[in-house]
This record gives structure tokens, C-alpha cells and sequence, in this order.
């Protein structure tokens, strides 16, 4: 503390052309210093605790590797050899399930929010009810023609999407819904408790499975069940980004005629990349730390990491050193994926800053 | 100058909407992401709902009768479920406010450069990029009676060691620090994001007028951040009404039902018993309360988001 004012006199000069306040900027300095202790150190607890022997860990704490204890990778060796569950096909599931979950809803949802925030959408409430009841006379009525619970869920989607379509064409009286309300219903999709939404999901695709349609256990189902619980929160994110861009340069585009998807993704999608690329990290990590869906949908081929580190926890009691490497194995990827990110997000700001 | 610029934008927008109206490619943009969330998000509404207001159970096996509104009446009577709400909105609410405070703070020292601020950028992204059950393990290490090093910490000053996690006060609180370690990071990310979409003119302007930098924060950058501040602040409290993985891990709800939140009632309901119209009329709750919460949040900020625009 008191070497910090002291070198905040010393600096003063240099800083005080800049924002005026040298004692401010080294209080900013201490103040980020404190939090970068508090971020780092359960992270660097967890990456020693992973080379502890045994000893090392049940004796009290030790904080210094090769000082308090003698570093071993025996642990890690352990995990490797498959003695403690096999890691390396539930790091290759979460991987392949996580890029392709992200990559669809970010295409699929950004796509969306756009829309939302360029073009005007209008939605009769009373054909928006026509699907509600329809949906729902149909889902209680076709099982007792002896349809399955898949069918009637199928047929009552699409019958329902058809008849509200054509209902929306008429001037059905009440209130006209716009784009908010469309926002607020893609956001209201998130609010639903995930442990329902899981177990019916579960039940959705056992349904499916007994239809011929194996979608329990298998890259696809985990895939689409991601990428729809991922796209609300990327419409909700970019939706803000796209509405800060000016229209300018779009409306100049078409009055040359180019078409509106060559516009959205070649000249929109580059002006929103690092907004972009934010929500692609947020979409990453969901989908590779989620928990939840992945206990319920799957139960051997494509268990994704949070399960085997989960399992560590419960078979294994107080054996930190065997928990640490776990933790590690599914922390790793995500620092070298925001050292990366935080790159790609300064050189995207200075192409922005050039525009 | 900055107001010329805040009103022209929005007039230029909605001219341009009026121009294509009836673009039939909006449909390309709208209806693939509106199809699958649909197809995914229909059924399991439809299904709980339904639900709700059955008796079903899988083991022992009971089959679905109607019940009306009794699984809600017994719920609403339950001292429990209050109690899992206070606990809920208890830890999000609380978590939520630290975590903004703190991540504007961070926000704001990245934004106007302090010294070292490339590490700090990615360190202080970090911890919401790991997964919450290994946040939790990590916590549980730390915050363990004899091999953590947070009581060892306490020993050394001559304190008393602390019963973390299996006091309930201690155990809350435990929670509350883990979210907030977690989630800060998501809230310093949109608010760099939108400060740094910010228009730099309106700064300039302001600095010729010699503001201070107190006036400059409370004048132009806490109001231009209102938008983005509201919504990241609006997904923070869902997300924290629905933690489970944490609690899940760290104290499984105890010491008794201290820190037992909604998800993880709903969790115990219905994946211990399997009873799932009990636990259908639960979430349908809980969809009550979320929602309650939103519409409380949102007429709270309208008068503000409306009074700049």
C-alpha cells in the first residue's frame, strides 16, 4: 500500500496530463490487482492441487509447489490410464456437440435478431391464441385416436402453424403484436425452469425413440436440444448490437440491388464481429459447462465432461488431487479459448475504429 | 451535438423499417430460429402444463388422473416452498447487485486503460467460462474446513475457524461469493462491449467543457449504458433464480434446507420421487414468480429507458 502511493507521487507527473488524477488511476491499479488476486487464486489452487502427492493435500493446506511439496503427475497418469473414467471421449463429445450447437444458433439466432431489428413483423393475438388452443385440442385429442404422444405433438404443430398463418392474413379483430412482442417471446423461452424442460425433453425424445427416431444418447439430439436453448439468448444479445449500427451503408446497398442475405453477411456480419464473437464465447461456454440436459439425454456414447466431473465428485469423496486434474481437463480449454477471444476481439475493435 | 445525434439516429431507422415493410425475405431472417424454438420449446410447455394439474408419479408407479388445482394448493401451502423462494431470491437479488456494482467498477478501470490491462481483461473473463459444477468442487476446496486455505487464512490471523458450509448463514453467503466470482466476469463482457460502442464525439464535446469525470460517468456514460445495463441485468437475476449446479455440489441444499433453492426443490421433487405432476404445478410456480419479477423489473426501468429515448 504505502509503496503504491509512493510510486503514485513519483508517476504523478506523467499520468496527470492524461486524466488528472494519478491518486485515481493507482487506486483503479490496487483496486484491479485485488480482484485479479481473488480470480486467479482458486484457479491457480485448483492447477497445484492437481500435481499434489496425497500427503499434500490431507496434511493441511500447502501453497508452493516444489517449496511445500514435492510436484507428482501421478494423478494426472491415473487419469490418462482410464483407472478413474475414461476422459478423453467426454472432452471430444463436449467438444463436437459445443461447435456445432454454437455455430447454429449463432447463425440461425443472429439472423433472427436482425430481422427483429430491420424489418417489421406483425402478429394478430387472436391468430397467435387460434395455435394455443389448437396445439392443445389436438395434443390431448389425437392420443385418444390412438396416435402417439410424437404424432399428435407433430400433427398439432403443424396444423396449428398453418391455421394461425392464414388466420393472420384476415383482420381478426384485438390487439396487433410487433417486434418486441416477438423479442419478449424468444426471451420468454429461457424462463422456463431447466429442470422441466429437461425432463420433458427427455421424455420427448424417448417418445421419438420408440417412433424409430433415435434422438436419446446421439450428437444430433444433444446438438438441436443446445441450439434451441441457445438461440434466445442470442437473439436477446445481438438484437442490441445490430440496433447500433447505422442504416446507412445497408440502404445504400439497396439501392445498388444486392440482395438481403448478401448484405446481412457481407457487409452487416463484419461490422458486428466482435459483438458477435462475444455472444459465440457466451454460447461456448453454456453449452460446454451445461449440466442439467446432458445428465437427463444421455447415457453412455456422448456423455459430455461436466457428468465425468460431476461422478468424481460422488464416487471419489475427499481425493482433491484426482478432483483437481477433472476440474482442469474441463478449465483448460476454456483459458486458451479466452486468451484467443480477447485477441480477436481487440483486432475486430480496431477494424471497427477505422469505420 | 450529442443530442442532434441521439435524436436523428432512431428517426432514420424507423424511416428506413417504413421503406420494406413487406420484404418477404424477413421471413428468411425470422422463421428458421422461430421453427426450432418452437418445435424444442412447444412440447415440454405443453406437456408440464398439462401436467400440473394431474397426480402422476413413476415409482411407485401412480397413473394420471385430473386433480384441477390441487398440486398448486398443496404446493402454495407447503412453509417449505416460501421458504425456497426467500432463500432464491435471497441469493440472486444479492449476487446480481454485487456483481453489477463490482463489474461496472472493472468495466470502466479496463475501458479507461490502467496499466496492464491486456491480463486483466482476460483473467477477469475467465471465470464465467468455467463449468459451474467445477466452480463448485473448487469451492468446496477452498472453502473446506481443515484443507482449505481460506480457513488456514483465518488460523493464521488467530481467528476461529469458520463453518463455511455447514453453518447456514456461512453457507449462503458462501454461495453468494462463489456467484458473484462466476458471474462478474458476464457482466464486465456486455458492458465493455456496449462502452466501447459508445460514440467518442459526445466525450470529446465534454472534455472541452472541462466536466469532471464524476460528471462525465453520471451525465453521459451511466445513462448512454442504460440499455445494455438493463438487459444484462435482466439475464443475470433469471439466470440466478435457476441455480442448481452450485448448490448442487457445494452443500446439496443443507445444512438442512438452509440453502435450498427452487430449482433444486423442484430437482428433489422430481427426480427423487419422480413426481411429476408435483413438480410440473412447482415449475409452473416458479414461471410465476420469474415472471412477476420481470414485469416488476421492467416497470421499475421503463420510466428511465423511455425518459432517453
Amino acid at each position: 500500500m504505502s509503496v503504491a502511493a509512493k510510486s503514485g507521487s513519483a508517476g504523478r507527473d506523467r499520468v496527470v496530463q492524461q486524466d488528472g488524477g494519478g491518486k485515481l488511476r493507482w487506486f483503479v491499479l490496487a483496486f484491479c490487482l485485488v480482484w485479479l488476486f481473488f480470480t486467479l487464486f482458486p484457479i491457480y489452487w485448483t492447477f497445484i492441487t492437481s500435481f499434489k502427492p496425497p500427503a499434500a493435500v490431507s496434511g493441511g493446506p500447502t501453497y508452493l509447489p516444489f517449496l511445500d511439496f514435492s510436484p507428482t503427475l501421478q494423478a494426472y497418469v491415473d487419469a490418462l490410464s482410464g483407472i478413474r473414467g475414461d476422459f478423453l471421449k467426454p472432452f471430444i463429445n463436449s467438444t463436437l456437440i459445443g461447435l456445432s450447437a454454437t455455430f447454429l444458433s449463432v447463425l440461425v439466432g443472429s439472423m433472427a435478431a436482425y430481422g427483429l431489428v430491420r424489418f417489421d413483423f406483425q402478429v394478430r393475438l387472436a391468430s397467435g391464441l387460434i395455435f394455443v388452443v389448437i396445439v392443445f385440442a389436438l395434443f390431448f385429442g389425437l392420443p385418444k385416436l390412438g396416435l402417439t404422444r410424437i404424432q399428435g405433438i407433430g400433427i398439432a404443430l403443424i396444423v396449428g402453424l398453418a391455421v394461425s398463418l392464414l388466420a393472420n392474413r384476415l383482420r381478426l379483430p384485438g390487439p396487433v403484436l410487433g417486434n418486441r412482442d416477438v423479442l419478449f417471446w424468444f426471451v420468454s423461452q429461457r424462463m422456463l425452469p431447466p429442470i422441466v424442460t429437461a425432463f420433458s425433453l427427455y421424455l420427448l425424445y424417448s417418445e421419438a425413440g420408440r417412433a424409430g427416431l433415435v434422438m436419446l444418447d446421439t450428437y444430433w439430439g444433444m446438438t438441436l436440444a443446445y441450439t434451441a436453448f441457445s438461440i434466445p439468448i442470442v437473439v436477446w444479445l445481438m438484437r442490441d448490437f445490430f440496433a447500433a449500427l447505422p442504416v446507412e451503408i445497408e440502404e445504400a446497398a439497396l439501392i445498388d440491388d444486392v440482395p438481403r442475405l448478401r448484405i446481412f453477411f457481407q457487409i452487416v456480419v463484419p461490422m458486428v464481429m466482435p459483438g458477435l464473437i462475444a455472444t459465440s464465447m457466451i454460447t461456448l461456454a453454456f453449452v460446454w459447462n451445461e449440466f442439467l440436459f446432458a445428465l437427463l439425454l444421455t447415457t453412455s456414447e456422448w456423455q459430455t465432461l461436466p457428468i465425468l466431473i460431476a461422478g468424481q465428485n460422488s464416487y471419489r469423496g475427499d481425493e482433491w488431487w484426482s478432483i483437481s486434474v477433472a476440474a482442469v481437463v474441463s478449465i483448460a480449454p476454456m483459458i486458451v479459448m479466452a486468451y484467443f477471444l480477447a485477441r480477436m476481439m481487440r483486432a475486430g475493435l480496431t477494424i471497427g475504429g477505422i469505420r | 451535438m450529442s443530442r442532434n445525434t441521439s435524436e436523428t439516429m432512431p428517426a432514420a431507422r424507423s424511416g428506413s423499417r417504413k421503406a420494406t415493410p413487406r420484404d418477404p425475405i424477413k421471413y428468411v431472417f425470422l422463421w428458421p430460429a422461430f421453427l426450432v424454438v418452437l418445435a424444442v420449446g412447444l412440447f415440454p410447455l405443453v406437456f408440464s402444463f398439462s401436467m400440473s394439474f394431474q397426480s402422476l408419479r413413476l415409482i411407485p408407479p401412480l397413473p394420471p388422473r385430473f386433480v384441477g388445482f390441487d398440486n398448486y394448493w398443496t404446493i402454495l401451502q407447503t412453509e417449505r416452498f416460501w421458504h425456497v423462494i426467500g432463500t432464491t431470491t435471497l441469493i440472486a437479488v444479492i449476487s446480481v447487485m454485487i456483481e453489477y456494482v463490482i463489474g461496472f467498477a472493472i468495466t470502466l478501470a479496463l475501458h479507461s486503460r490502467v496499466p496492464g490491462e491486456r491480463l486483466f481483461r482476460i483473467s477477469f473473463l475467465l471465470p464465467m467460462l468455467l463449468a459451474p459444477i467445477a466452480v463448485a468442487l473448487v469451492g468446496r476446496m477452498m472453502f473446506h474446513s481443515s484443507v482449505g486455505p481460506l480457513n488456514d487464512l483465518f488460523t493464521h490471523l488467530g481467528l476461529p475457524n469458520l463453518p463455511f458450509l455447514t453453518s447456514s448463514n456461512w453457507a449462503v453467503g458462501a454461495i453468494i461469493t462463489i456467484e458473484v466470482w462466476q458471474w462478474t466476469p458476464f457482466v464486465i463482457l456486455m458492458l465493455l462491449a456496449g462502452l466501447q460502442s459508445l460514440p467518442v464525439d459526445v466525450y470529446e464535446s465534454a472534455a472541452l467543457e472541462n466536466a469532471s469525470r464524476w460528471r462525465q460517468f453520471w451525465d453521459l456514460t451511466f445513462p448512454m449504458m442504460l440499455p445494455i445495463s438493463a438487459a444484462v441485468v435482466f439475464i443475470r437475476l433469471i439466470e440466478s433464480l435457476k441455480i442448481m449446479d452450485t448448490v448442487f455440489v457445494l452443500t446439496g441444499g443443507g445444512p438442512g434446507i438452509a440453502t435450498e433453492t427452487l430449482t433444486l426443490f423442484a430437482y428433489q421433487e422430481g427426480f427423487k420421487k419422480f413426481n411429476i405432476g408435483y413438480t410440473s404445478a412447482l415449475s409452473f410456480l416458479f414461471l410465476v414468480v420469474v415472471t412477476v419479477f420481470g414485469v416488476v423489473y421492467l416497470s421499475l426501468l421503463r420510466p428511465q429507458l423511455e425518459k432517453r429515448s
